[in-house]
C-alpha cells in the first residue's frame, strides 16, 4: 500500500469523522424558536459577560504580561534566566495550576488567611481570566523566545539605541512590531482557549450564571432537546465570538502599526528592567506558591480556617487516595500518544507539509463544538463509553500537538541521505524505518511526551466521548472541587501533575542513552 | 574629537585587545585592520555602548572633551553602520529615516521635509513610500548611511560596512559613505579586513 494513501487515511480518520458532527451542530442555528429560546434565557446575557470579561483579561493579560517581561528583560542574561524556567512552568496541567490558585486566593484560601484580604475570584470571571493571563503568558513568552532571530534584532535594537531611542522606546518601535506578527497563531489558540475553557472555569470560574462555554456545556447533557439544541447555537456562537476577536485583534493592529510609524523624535529613556524583572519573580513566586498549596494540602492534618498552618502532617490522605483514575488515566494517555505517533510518522512521510495548518486548526478553534460534533458522531456509530472511542477524542488534539513538535526536525533531515538510501534500492518504507525514524528518535520522543501530557489534560473528550464512565486524574480533580474535599483534590492534581513530569524525565533519559552510542544524535 | 585612553578588553581572562590608545579628530577617518576574531567588532561595541557582559573591559571614551563610555548607548550619540543595512522592516523607508531625526525638527512638514532631501541629496527621491524590503542591496546600504547621519552623531562608527555588497557596488558605496561623511565633518572610525576600504590619508591601527 502507497505511502501516500497511508497518511490521508490515518488523517481521515482522526479528522474527516467531525465534519458531519459539526454539520449537525449548525441545524439549531436555522431555526428561530431556538434564538428566541437563547434571547429569553435568564442566565445567557450573564454568562455572555463572564466569557467576555475573561476572555478579554486572559487574552490582554497575557499579551500585556508577555510584552513587558520581553520588553524589560530581552536580550540578556536576566532574559535567558526567566527563559529557562518556561519549558517547567508551561508543563504544569491548567486543572492542577487552578486548584492550587485557589488554594491560595479562594475567600477562605491561604492568603486571606495569611493577611485577612479576600480577593472574590468568581465575580464577572476575574479570577479565571487573571489564572488564564498568567498561565498563558508563559505560553507566549515561549513562543515569543523560539520566534525570534536574536542576531539581527539585537543589532537593529543597538542601531535604535544609537539614534537616541530609549531601552523601552527602542523595544517598542523595534522589537514589538515584529514580535506580534509571530505571535498571531499562538494569540488565536489563548483566545479559543479562553472562550471555550470548561475545566478551569469550573474550578475557577463564576457560579450563577457560569461562563457561556459551562452553560453550553450543562445544556448539552440535558434531557430535553430543546435545551440541547439550546446548547448547540451556544457552542456555535462561541467560534462566532472567536470572529469577533480576530476581527478586533486586526483593527488594533492596523491602529498600532500606524502609531509605531509616527516619529515626533521626541526620546524617552525610560527603562522597564526592573518592573519587569519582579513581574517575573512575583509570577513564578505565585506559580509555586500554587504548587506549595497542593503539596501541603495533600498531607495536612486538619486544616481548619483560618488556621495558616495545617495541625499535623500525615499520608493518611495518599493512603486513602483513589488510584484507578490515575490507571485510566495512564492507559489513554499511553494509548493515544503512541496512535498519535504513528499518525504523525504516516503524516510526516507521505502527507503534505501544506496541510499542516489544517490539521492544527483543532488548536485554534474552540473546543467545545469540536467535543460536542465528536460526540455526535460517536452516539451514530454506537462507539460512545468505549476506550476507541475516548482515544479517538484525544487524538483529535494530540495529533496537531505532536505533529507542531516533530515537524521542524523532520525538514531538517539532509535530503542527501534518503537519497544516498535510494541508490542501495531500498523501498520508502525501508528507508522511513532504517534511516529517518533513527535519525529523528530525540524529536520523536520529545512529541510523544508532550503528546501523552496533552492526553492526561483533556477533560471535555473524556466525559463526553467517555459517556462518563471514564474516570482521570483531570476529570477527578475538576469533580473533586466542588465537594468538600480540598485534600484529594489536591492529590488528584498532584498526580495529574506528575504523570506528564515523568513522561519527560523518561523520554529525556531514553534519548540520552541514544546518544550515548551515537554522537551525531545528541 | 573622539579619544580612547588604554583600552583593554579581556574576555575569560584572555585579553583581546591591550592598551589601546588613538584620536581621531573631525571629518578624519581611523581604519582598525585585522583577521577576524582580533576583537575588531568586540571594541567598537564598547564604543557604541553594546558590549555583551562576558567581557571585561577597563579604559575611556571620550568625544568632544566629554566622557561618553559611562553612558548608555541612547545618550553617547554616536552612530553605527553594520555590515547589514538593518532597516526596520515594519516601517516605509521615510519612516526609517524619521525615526532618526531630532526632536528639534518639529513640525511634520518640516521633518518631511528633511526625509526627502535626505532621499533626494542620495539620488534617492521618490523612495519615501517605499517598502524597505523591495530595495536592492546597495539602496538599503545607502538609506542606513543616511538613517545614520540624520541623527546628525557627534561620532560614525562602521563595521565593515561594505563586506555584504559585490564589487562595482562596493566601489560606488565606498564613494557616497565618504562623501556623506565629508559634509558632516566628524570622527569616524572604521573596521575592516579588505586594503582597499581604507580612505585615503587616513590613520591606520593593525590589531
Amino acid at each position: 500500500m502507497s505511502l501516500r494513501f497511508l497518511a490521508w487515511f490515518a488523517v481521515g480518520c482522526v479528522f474527516a469523522p467531525l465534519l458531519p458532527g459539526l454539520l449537525m451542530m449548525a441545524k439549531p442555528a436555522l431555526m428561530p424558536e431556538i434564538w428566541q429560546a437563547l434571547w429569553a434565557d435568564n442566565q445567557w446575557s450573564g454568562a455572555l459577560l463572564a466569557t467576555l470579561n475573561s476572555t478579554v483579561i486572559s487574552v490582554a493579560g497575557s499579551l500585556v504580561l508577555c510584552l513587558v517581561l520581553f520588553c524589560g528583560l530581552w536580550p540578556g542574561a536576566r532574559w535567558r534566566r526567566y527563559a529557562a524556567q518556561l519549558p517547567l512552568l508551561l508543563a504544569l496541567p491548567h486543572v492542577a495550576f487552578a486548584s492550587g490558585f485557589l488554594f491560595l486566593f479562594a475567600d477562605n484560601g491561604w492568603l486571606t488567611r495569611l493577611c485577612g484580604i479576600s480577593f472574590h475570584l468568581d465575580e464577572y470571571g476575574m479570577g479565571l481570566g487573571i489564572l488564564l493571563a498568567l498561565k498563558e503568558s508563559w505560553f507566549l513568552l515561549w513562543i515569543a523566545s523560539t520566534q525570534l532571530n536574536y542576531q539581527t534584532l539585537s543589532q537593529q535594537l543597538t542601531v535604535a539605541r544609537s539614534l537616541g531611542y530609549g531601552p523601552l522606546q527602542c523595544r517598542i518601535r523595534v522589537l514589538v512590531p515584529s514580535l506580534l506578527p509571530r505571535l498571531k497563531w499562538a494569540l488565536l489558540a489563548v483566545v479559543a482557549y479562553s472562550l471555550s475553557v470548561v475545566d478551569v472555569s469550573i474550578i475557577l470560574g463564576p457560579n450563577n450564571p457560569p461562563t457561556l462555554a459551562v452553560l453550553a456545556w450543562q445544556w448539552l447533557n440535558d434531557a430535553d432537546p430543546q435545551r440541547v439544541a439550546m446548547g448547540m447555537l451556544t457552542s456555535l456562537l462561541l467560534v462566532g465570538l472567536l470572529g469577533c476577536f480576530i476581527v478586533l485583534g486586526w483593527i488594533l493592529w492596523r491602529v498600532f502599526r500606524r502609531a509605531v510609524g509616527r516619529f515626533s523624535g521626541q526620546r524617552h529613556l525610560l527603562n522597564i528592567q526592573p518592573l519587569a524583572s519582579s513581574l517575573g519573580l512575583v509570577m513564578t513566586a505565585t506559580c509555586i506558591a500554587a504548587l506549595a498549596m497542593l503539596v501541603i494540602w495533600s498531607m495536612a492534618e486538619g486544616w481548619f480556617y483560618p488556621a495558616i498552618l495545617p495541625d499535623g502532617w500525615a499520608f493518611s490522605g495518599w493512603q486513602a487516595a483513589e488510584l484507578s483514575p490515575l490507571g485510566t488515566t495512564l492507559l489513554l494517555a499511553l494509548a493515544s500518544s503512541f496512535t498519535g505517533l504513528l499518525v504523525i510518522i504516516l503524516w510526516l512521510e507521505g502527507g503534505n507539509p501544506r496541510f499542516d495548518l489544517w490539521l492544527a486548526l483543532p488548536l485554534f478553534l474552540p473546543a467545545l463544538p469540536l467535543v460536542a460534533g465528536q460526540y455526535r458522531m460517536l452516539l451514530i456509530l454506537q462507539q460512545d463509553g468505549g476506550w476507541p472511542g475516548v482515544i479517538w477524542s484525544h487524538l483529535l488534539w494530540v495529533v496537531p500537538y505532536m505533529l507542531l513538535v516533530a515537524r521542524p526536525a523532520w525538514q531538517q533531515i539532509d535530503p542527501r541521505l534518503v537519497i544516498t538510501a535510494r541508490t542501495f534500492g531500498w523501498s520508502s518504507w525501508k528507508i522511513v524505518c532504517l534511516v529517518k525514524l533513527p535519525l529523528l528518535a530525540r524529536p520523536l520522543l520529545a512529541a510523544l511526551a508532550v503528546g501523552f501530557s496533552v492526553s492526561i489534560a483533556q477533560y471535555l473528550p473524556t466525559l463526553y466521548a467517555g459517556a462518563g464512565r471514564f474516570t482521570t486524574v483531570t476529570t477527578q480533580t475538576v469533580a473533586l472541587s466542588s465537594g468538600g474535599d480540598p485534600q484529594q483534590q489536591a492529590i488528584q492534581a498532584l498526580l495529574q501533575m506528575l504523570l506528564p513530569f515523568i513522561m519527560f524525565i523518561i523520554t529525556l533519559q531514553v534519548g540520552r542513552l541514544l546518544g550515548r552510542f551515537r554522537q551525531g544524535l545528541r | 574629537m573622539l579619544c580612547v585612553q588604554d583600552c583593554t578588553i579581556t574576555r575569560n581572562s584572555r585579553s583581546l585587545i591591550h592598551a589601546l590608545n588613538f584620536t581621531v579628530s573631525a571629518g578624519e577617518v581611523l581604519t582598525l585592520m585585522g583577521p577576524s576574531g582580533a576583537g575588531k567588532s568586540t571594541f567598537l561595541s564598547w564604543i557604541i555602548g553594546a558590549l555583551p557582559a562576558e567581557f571585561t573591559v577597563t579604559g575611556e571614551l571620550w568625544l568632544n572633551q566629554q566622557r561618553r563610555d559611562t553612558l548608555p548607548t541612547e545618550r553617547r550619540n554616536i552612530g553605527i553602520l553594520f555590515q547589514d543595512a538593518l532597516l526596520f522592516d515594519h516601517l516605509n523607508v521615510g519612516q526609517n529615516l524619521a525615526m532618526a531625526i531630532p526632536a528639534a525638527v518639529k513640525s511634520r512638514e518640516q521633518r518631511q521635509h528633511c526625509v526627502e532631501q535626505a532621499l533626494e541629496n542620495a539620488q534617492l527621491a521618490g523612495f519615501s513610500r517605499r517598502d524597505p524590503a523591495t530595495l536592492s542591496g546597495g539602496e538599503r546600504a545607502r538609506i542606513s548611511v543616511l538613517r545614520a547621519l540624520l541623527a546628525k552623531p557627534e561620532a560614525l562608527l562602521l563595521d565593515e560596512p561594505f563586506s555584504r555588497l559585490d564589487q562595482t557596488l562596493r566601489e560606488q558605496f565606498r564613494q557616497f559613505v565618504w562623501q556623506q561623511v565629508e559634509q558632516q565633518a566628524i570622527p569616524v572610525v572604521l573596521v575592516t579586513h579588505d586594503p582597499q576600504d581604507i580612505p585615503p590619508d587616513g590613520q591606520i591601527i593593525t590589531l
